[in-house]
C-alpha cells in the first residue's frame, strides 16, 4: 500500500506540466558532463565541482528572475544593467565608508525601485515589454557609470571582509555560501510560483491576460511582482559580483539578461508565456554552466566554443517543441485552429 | 503672458549658446574619439587630454566615444566629429581597417589625425601608444625568471585575454608567448572574458584546477579576476597582469600578483593633444611613433 | 450537371490516441449544397482537412473531379479548385480587403506587386456578389461580420469548383444571410459543389438538398433533405432522442436581486436601466454591434464607465475592476471564450480554481491542494465535464466543455447573479441543451440570471423577460409572452445605421 502510494506520487510528479522539458535537458546534461569528464580528468576534480556550483549562481539567479518575467509573457532586458547597478553602487558606497550591510540594504532598495518602474511602465502606460526594459537598461547603466563618476571603484578593503566571505568567499558546511544563497532563494521563489495565489496569477496573465481579468486577477499588481523578482535576483547577483572583485566595475553584469533568457529557455520556459517550472531554469542554468566550464578543459578553441553554444542550445529548445507538438496533437481534438504569433506579447 | 515670457527665455538662451559657438571659433577644437566610455583606459586618457587643453588655453575639446566598441559606432563619432567643426581628432582605432572610410573623409574636410593607444593602417600624424607587442613579452620575461627562480622550469601556464578582435590585447599575448618559445613550457588555449572581471576570474580558477603554475592578464579587468583567483586559492600559482588599479596594486602588495605592466594613458592624452596643436601651428609634431611606455610595478617598486 | 466532383472511400485518420475518422465515405455532386452535420468532436472539420489537404489520409482513396488522387496539398488542392472558408477567420488585420484576397496569388505588373490590378480584381469581385465593402479599407477596421464576408469573397475569388464553408454565418446580419445564400444558389447554377457546416439547424432548409450525418468519427447516414426533418436529423446526430430542443421551466416571480441604473460607457452603452428579479432569466437581444457586450462587461467593471450605479439584493455595490464584481457575487461568462474566458494554455484544474483561489488558499497565499481538488472534482461532477482528466489542457476540450468550464468555475462561489454573453456560440446541439439546463437550474436556486444572444429561437425559448438593444440603448422591454421574432427585429433594427 505505501508503495503504491510513493508510486501514484512519483507519477503526479512526473505528469506535471513542464516536467518533459526538464526530464530531456537532464538528460542532455548528464550527457554533456559525463562528455567532458571523459575529454578532461580535471573536470570532475572535488574542487573543480565546487567552483563549477558557484559559477552557475549567477546564471541561476538571474534565470530565476527572467523565468518570472517569460511566464508572465514580458521580458527583461534590463537585468544585466541593473547587476552593474548593484555591483557598482555597493562598491562605491562601501570604498567611502558606509558599513558594507548598509550598503547591501540600499543596493537592494535602489535595485527594486528599477523593477518597480518597470513594472508600472508596462502594465500602467501599457509600454511593450521590450522597449520599457531597453529604457531601464540604459537608465540603469548609466547610474552604474555615475556613482563613482565614470571610474572603476577602488578596492572595497578589509572592512568589507565579512561581506565578501558572506556573498562569496566563505564556506558553510563544506559548500560555497553563494551556493547558499542560491538554495535559498529557489526554495522561496520556487515556492511563490507554484503553490500559492501570486503564483497562479503569474501563470493566468501569461496565459490569457484577458481571461486572467475576466477572473479577476489584477494584471498591473501581478506583473509588477514579476519586475520586483527579477530586480532582487539581478540586485543579489550584483553583490556577488562585488564580492568576488573586490571592487565595483562600470560592465559588470553586460549580456546577463540574454543568458537569464537561454537558461530559461533551456530549461523549458515559454517565451509565449504562460509555461515552464524553475526546476527547469536550475537544469538550464547548469548546462549553461557545464557548457563554458567544460568547454575551457576541452581546450577548444574560441570559435568553436562560441558555435558548439549555440547549437546545443538550439537543439535543447528544437527537442522539446518536437516532443511537445506530438503530444498536442494526441489529445483527440485538433485544437481551436488558433495561430499562434511568435516573439513577445504586448501587454495591453 | 506665460507663453510670452517662455518665447523671451527661449531666445536669449538660444542666443546665448550661439555667443557661446562663436566665440569658440578662434580655437582649435580637438575631438578624442576612444573605442568606449567605461574602460578605465579611456577615462586617464581624456584626463591627460583635459590637462593639456587646460595648460594651453587655445583648445576647444570634447570626448566623443561610442557606449560600447562597436565599429559602425566608432564611424558615427569620426563623422559627428567632422560635422561638428573638428581640426584634429586622437583616435584609438578599434581596428587596423576597421574605420578607414571614415578617416579618408576626415582627411578629406581637412581634419588632422593623431592616433592614440590603437592606430589603423592609414597615415596619421603621430601615434602615441604602449608598444603593446614589446610589453606583452616584457611581462612574459619577468614571469619566466620569477618561475625559474623558483625552480620551475616546466608546467602549463593560463592566458586570460579580452577577445580576439583588439589589435592591443591580442599584441600583448603575442608577446608574451614569444618569451615562452623554445621552453618547456606549455601555454594552454587562451580563454576569453571582455574584460569582466568576475568571468575572468572564473577562467582563472579553472585554469588553476587545472594544474597551471602562472597566468597572464591581458586588461584590467583580466588582471582583477586573475588576481583574485589566485588570492582564492592559495598556493604557489604565479600571476602578472595589465594595467593598474587600486585592486590590482592591492593584490600586488598582498602578494597574490607577481606584477603588473602599467601604462601611461594620461600620456597619450597628453602629448597627443601637444602634438595635435603643433600640427595645426604648422610646426612638426615630432617621431611618427612615441613609445608612451610601460613600467613594471612590483611589490618592490610599490 | 450531376456528375460527382468529390468521390471519398472509406477514409480513415488517426491522431495518437485518437481515431477521427473510421472508413468514412463522402460524395458530392457538381451543382449540390451538402449540409455535413454532427457534433463537436464528430470528425466534420477532420474529413474537410483531408479534403482540402492539410491532412493526409492513413486510409482509403480520393477523386476529385473524376481523376484519382493520392497526395493532395493546401497548395494543390487549391489549384485544383478546392476553396475553404473557415470558421476561425485567417486573415491578416494589418492588410487591406484587396491584399487579404490576392495573400498567396498577389498580382504582378511589370515586375512588381501591383495595388491597382488587386484593387479592381477584388472591387469586381466584390460588386459582382454584391458584397457591399471597399477593397481598399484595412480587413483590422471591419467588424466581425464584415470580416466573414471578406474570407468567403476570398473563396469566391479563386473561382473555386468545390466550396467548403465552415459557419459561414456565425458572424452575420440576417441581410448578409440572406446574401450569402443568394451566392450559394448562384454558384450552384454555375456548377459549384458545396459542402455546408453549420450548427444552425434552421437555415439548413434555405439552401441544402443533401445532408451528411457523421457521429464518433463514423459515418451514420446521408440522404436527401427533403426526405426528413429536423428532429431526425437531431436524433442521428446526438444518438438518442432529444424531446425538448428549449427546455423552458416556470418559476415563481419572487423579488427584485440585481438592478443597474443610469449606466454608460462611450457609445456603446448609453443611459442603461434594467432590473433582475428571483426565478426569471432575462434575455438580451440585439444584432451585433448593438452594445449588449459592452454593457454586459461595463456592469462587470472590466471596462470603465462613466456613471452608473449596480445593486444586488437592494444593496449598492461600487465596482471598478472585475475583483468588486466578483466579490459582491456579480459574474460574467464572456463572449468569445478562447479569447476571454480561458486560459487555453493551463489545465482544466487551473482554469476552474483561478478566481477561487480566495477559497482555497489560506490567509498567507498558499494554495492548499486538497482543497482545490475538492473544489475542482465538485464542478466537474455537477456539470458532467468531459475531458480527459482535470490536467488536460482547457482546449483540448471541445466546445460545449469549455463553456461549461467556465460556467462551473463562477458557480464554485456563492455567485447571487451570473451574466452570460452568448454561452451557446459554436457549441453542438446536445450541449447547448446542458447549457440551457444549467441556466435553468440557476434560475430554480434563485440566481438571477441574464443572457445576451444573438440566436432569437434560443431567446425565445429561454427567456422569461426580453430586452432588446440597439445602438448602445434599450429600445423594447417585453414579457415572452409577448414576444415574436418580427417584433425584437424591428426593435432591434431601429437604430441601425449604415455603416461601411
Amino acid at each position: 500500500m505505501e508503495n503504491k502510494k510513493k508510486q501514484g506520487k512519483l507519477k503526479r510528479i512526473l505528469a506535471k506540466r513542464g516536467m518533459g522539458q526538464v526530464i530531456t535537458v537532464t538528460i542532455g546534461l548528464v550527457a554533456l558532463v559525463i562528455v567532458f569528464a571523459l575529454l578532461n580528468p580535471y573536470f570532475l576534480t572535488g574542487r573543480n565541482i565546487s567552483n563549477l556550483l558557484r559559477q552557475i549562481a549567477p546564471t541561476l539567479l538571474t534565470g530565476i528572475g527572467q523565468s518570472y518575467v517569460l511566464i508572465t509573457g514580458n521580458i527583461d532586458l534590463s537585468i544585466g544593467s541593473v547587476v552593474g547597478m548593484s555591483c557598482m553602487t555597493s562598491a562605491t558606497l562601501m570604498t567611502k565608508g558606509v558599513n558594507p550591510w548598509v550598503a547591501v540594504i540600499i543596493t537592494y532598495l535602489a535595485c527594486l525601485l528599477i523593477g518597480l518602474l518597470n513594472g508600472k511602465l508596462i502594465s500602467k502606460a501599457k509600454l511593450p515589454a521590450f522597449i520599457a526594459t531597453l529604457g531601464t537598461m540604459t537608465i540603469a547603466r548609466g547610474i552604474a557609470q555615475i556613482v563613482n563618476n565614470n571610474y572603476n571603484t577602488d578596492s572595497i578593503g578589509e572592512a568589507a571582509e565579512g561581506f565578501m566571505n558572506f556573498f562569496y568567499y566563505g564556506k558553510t558546511l563544506g559548500l560555497f555560501n553563494t551556493i547558499w544563497i542560491t538554495i535559498v532563494i529557489w526554495l522561496v521563489f520556487n515556492f511563490l510560483l507554484s503553490r500559492t495565489r501570486t503564483g497562479r496569477h503569474l501563470y493566468a496573465v501569461g496565459s490569457n491576460m484577458h481571461a486572467a481579468h475576466l477572473s479577476g486577477v489584477n494584471i498591473s499588481s501581478t506583473v509588477t511582482k514579476a519586475y520586483l523578482v527579477s530586480a532582487f535576483c539581478s540586485a543579489t547577483v550584483g553583490l556577488i559580483t562585488t564580492a568576488t572583485s573586490g571592487m565595483g566595475t562600470m560592465d559588470a553584469g553586460n549580456g546577463y539578461e540574454l543568458y537569464a533568457v537561454a537558461a530559461s529557455v533551456i530549461g523549458g520556459v515559454s517565451t509565449l508565456g504562460g509555461q515552464g517550472i524553475l526546476l527547469g531554469t536550475v537544469i538550464g542554468a547548469s548546462v549553461w554552466g557545464v557548457l563554458q566550464n567544460g568547454l575551457q578543459f576541452a581546450g577548444a578553441p574560441v570559435a568553436i566554443r562560441n558555435i558548439v553554444i549555440g547549437v546545443i542550445v538550439i537543439i535543447t529548445v528544437l527537442l522539446d517543441l518536437v516532443v511537445r507538438q506530438n503530444k498536442k496533437v494526441g489529445t483527440g481534438k485538433v485544437g481551436t485552429g488558433k495561430t499562434t504569433s511568435i516573439g513577445l506579447k504586448h501587454k495591453a | 503672458m506665460k507663453r510670452k515670457l517662455l518665447g523671451v527665455v527661449l531666445c536669449i538662451v538660444l542666443l546665448l549658446s550661439l555667443v557661446g559657438y562663436a566665440s569658440g571659433a578662434s580655437k582649435y577644437r580637438i575631438f578624442l574619439i576612444t573605442m568606449d566610455q567605461m574602460d578605465q583606459h579611456w577615462v586617464t586618457v581624456d584626463a591627460g587630454a583635459k590637462k593639456a587643453v587646460s595648460e594651453l588655453g587655445n583648445v576647444t575639446y570634447r570626448w566623443l566615444a561610442p557606449d560600447v566598441k562597436d565599429d559602425a559606432k566608432q564611424i558615427e563619432s569620426i563623422n559627428n566629429a567632422i560635422a561638428g567643426g573638428a581640426d584634429a581628432i586622437l583616435l584609438a582605432a578599434n581596428g587596423p581597417t576597421a574605420v578607414t572610410s571614415a578617416l579618408r573623409e576626415a582627411t578629406a574636410a581637412g581634419v588632422k589625425i593623431i592616433y592614440v593607444d590603437s592606430p589603423a593602417d592609414y597615415p596619421g600624424e603621430q601615434t602615441l601608444a604602449t608598444d603593446n607587442e614589446a610589453a606583452g613579452n616584457k611581462a612574459g620575461q619577468e614571469l619566466k625568471k620569477a618561475l625559474v627562480n623558483k625552480g620551475i622550469t616546466s608546467g602549463k601556464l593560463g592566458v586570460v585575454n579580452v577577445n580576439a578582435a583588439t589589435a592591443s590585447v591580442v599584441q600583448r599575448e603575442n608577446g608574451f608567448r614569444a618569451a615562452f618559445k623554445g621552453t618547456a613550457f606549455q601555454i594552454l588555449e587562451t580563454q576569453y572574458s571582455e574584460g569582466d572581471a568576475a568571468r575572468s576570474k572564473d577562467i582563472a580558477a579553472n585554469y588553476i584546477t587545472q594544474g597551471v603554475v602562472g597566468i597572464f592578464g591581458a586588461n584590467e579587468g583580466c588582471t582583477v579576476g586573475t588576481g583574485n583567483a589566485i588570492k582564492e586559492a592559495g598556493g604557489k600559482v604565479i600571476g602578472i597582469g595589465f594595467d593598474k588599479s587600486n585592486t590590482i596594486l592591492q593584490l600586488i602588495k598582498e602578494g597574490h600578483l607577481l606584477a603588473t605592466m602599467a601604462q601611461n594613458p594620461d600620456v597619450m592624452g597628453y602629448k597627443g593633444i601637444k602634438a595635435a596643436v603643433a600640427v595645426l601651428e604648422g610646426k612638426s609634431p615630432g617621431a611618427a611613433y612615441v613609445d608612451t611606455g610601460v613600467s613594471v610595478l612590483t611589490k618592490d617598486t610599490l | 450537371m450531376d456528375e460527382y466532383i468529390v468521390e471519398l472511400e472509406k477514409i480513415s485518420k488517426s491522431f495518437p490516441g485518437v481515431k477521427a475518422l473510421d472508413q468514412v465515405s463522402f460524395t458530392l455532386k457538381s451543382g449540390e449544397v451538402l449540409g455535413l452535420l454532427g457534433e463537436n468532436g464528430a470528425g466534420k472539420s477532420t474529413l474537410m482537412k483531408i479534403l482540402s489537404g492539410v491532412y493526409t489520409k492513413d486510409e482509403g482513396t480520393m477523386k476529385i473531379l473524376g481523376k484519382k488522387v493520392s497526395h493532395l496539398s493546401p497548395v494543390t488542392a487549391q489549384r485544383m479548385g478546392i476553396a475553404t472558408i473557415n470558421q476561425e477567420l485567417h486573415l491578416c488585420d494589418h492588410l487591406t480587403v484587396a491584399q487579404n484576397i490576392f495573400l498567396g496569388r498577389e498580382l504582378i505588373a511589370k515586375g512588381i506587386l501591383s495595388d491597382k490590378d488587386m484593387n479592381a480584381e477584388a472591387r469586381k469581385i466584390l460588386e459582382k456578389f454584391e458584397i457591399e465593402i471597399n477593397p481598399e479599407t484595412l480587413v483590422g477596421d471591419l467588424s466581425v461580420s464584415k470580416q466573414q464576408l471578406v474570407e468567403i469573397a476570398r473563396a469566391l475569388s479563386i473561382h473555386a469548383k468545390i466550396l467548403i464553408m465552415d459557419e459561414p454565418t456565425s458572424a452575420l446580419t440576417s441581410k448578409e444571410i440572406n446574401n450569402l445564400f443568394a451566392i450559394i444558389k448562384r454558384l450552384k447554377a454555375q456548377g459549384c459543389g458545396i459542402v455546408y457546416i453549420s450548427h444552425r439547424l434552421e437555415e439548413l432548409q434555405h439552401i441544402v438538398d443533401r445532408v451528411m450525418i457523421l457521429r464518433d468519427g463514423k459515418q451514420i447516414t446521408s440522404m436527401d433533405f427533403a426526405a426528413t426533418t429536423l428532429s431526425e436529423i437531431i436524433s442521428y446526430m446526438v444518438g438518442r432522442e432529444i424531446t425538448e430542443k428549449y427546455p423552458r421551466v416556470k418559476e415563481k416571480v419572487g423579488k427584485k436581486i440585481f438592478e443597474v441604473k443610469n449606466l454608460n460607457a462611450g457609445r456603446m452603452v448609453r443611459d442603461i436601466n434594467l432590473s433582475l428579479y428571483e426565478g426569471e432569466i432575462l434575455g438580451i437581444a440585439g444584432l451585433m454591434g448593438a452594445g449588449r457586450t459592452e454593457t454586459t462587461r461595463a456592469i462587470f467593471g472590466a471596462d470603465p464607465k462613466e456613471s452608473g450605479q449596480i445593486f444586488i439584493e437592494g444593496e449598492e455595490v461600487k465596482i471598478q475592476r472585475p475583483l468588486d464584481a466578483i466579490k459582491a457575487g456579480l459574474v460574467l461568462v464572456p463572449e468569445d471564450r478562447a479569447k476571454n474566458g480561458l486560459c487555453t494554455a493551463l489545465s482544466v484544474r487551473e482554469n476552474i480554481a483561478l478566481p477561487n483561489l480566495d477559497i482555497i488558499a489560506s490567509q498567507w497565499g498558499v494554495v492548499n491542494p486538497k482543497k482545490e481538488n475538492e473544489i475542482v472534482e465538485e464542478s466537474v461532477q455537477n456539470f458532467d465535464i468531459k475531458m480527459a482528466g482535470v490536467e488536460a489542457r482547457a482546449d483540448s476540450l471541445s466546445g460545449g466543455n469549455q463553456q461549461k468550464v467556465i460556467v462551473s468555475k463562477w458557480l464554485a462561489r456563492n455567485s447571487k447573479v451570473v451574466m452570460f454573453d452568448e454561452p451557446t456560440r459554436g457549441i453542438d446541439v446536445a450541449s447547448k441543451v446542458e447549457i440551457y439546463e444549467i441556466m435553468n437550474d440557476l434560475k430554480r436556486q434563485g440566481i438571477g440570471v441574464l443572457f445576451v444572444s444573438s440566436e432569437l429561437p434560443e431567446i425565445l425559448g429561454i427567456s422569461d423577460r426580453i430586452l432588446v438593444m440597439a445602438d448602445g440603448k434599450i429600445t423594447k422591454e417585453l414579457d415572452v409572452k409577448d414576444a415574436t421574432q418580427d417584433v425584437i427585429l424591428t426593435s432591434a433594427t431601429k437604430f441601425e445605421k449604415k455603416i461601411d
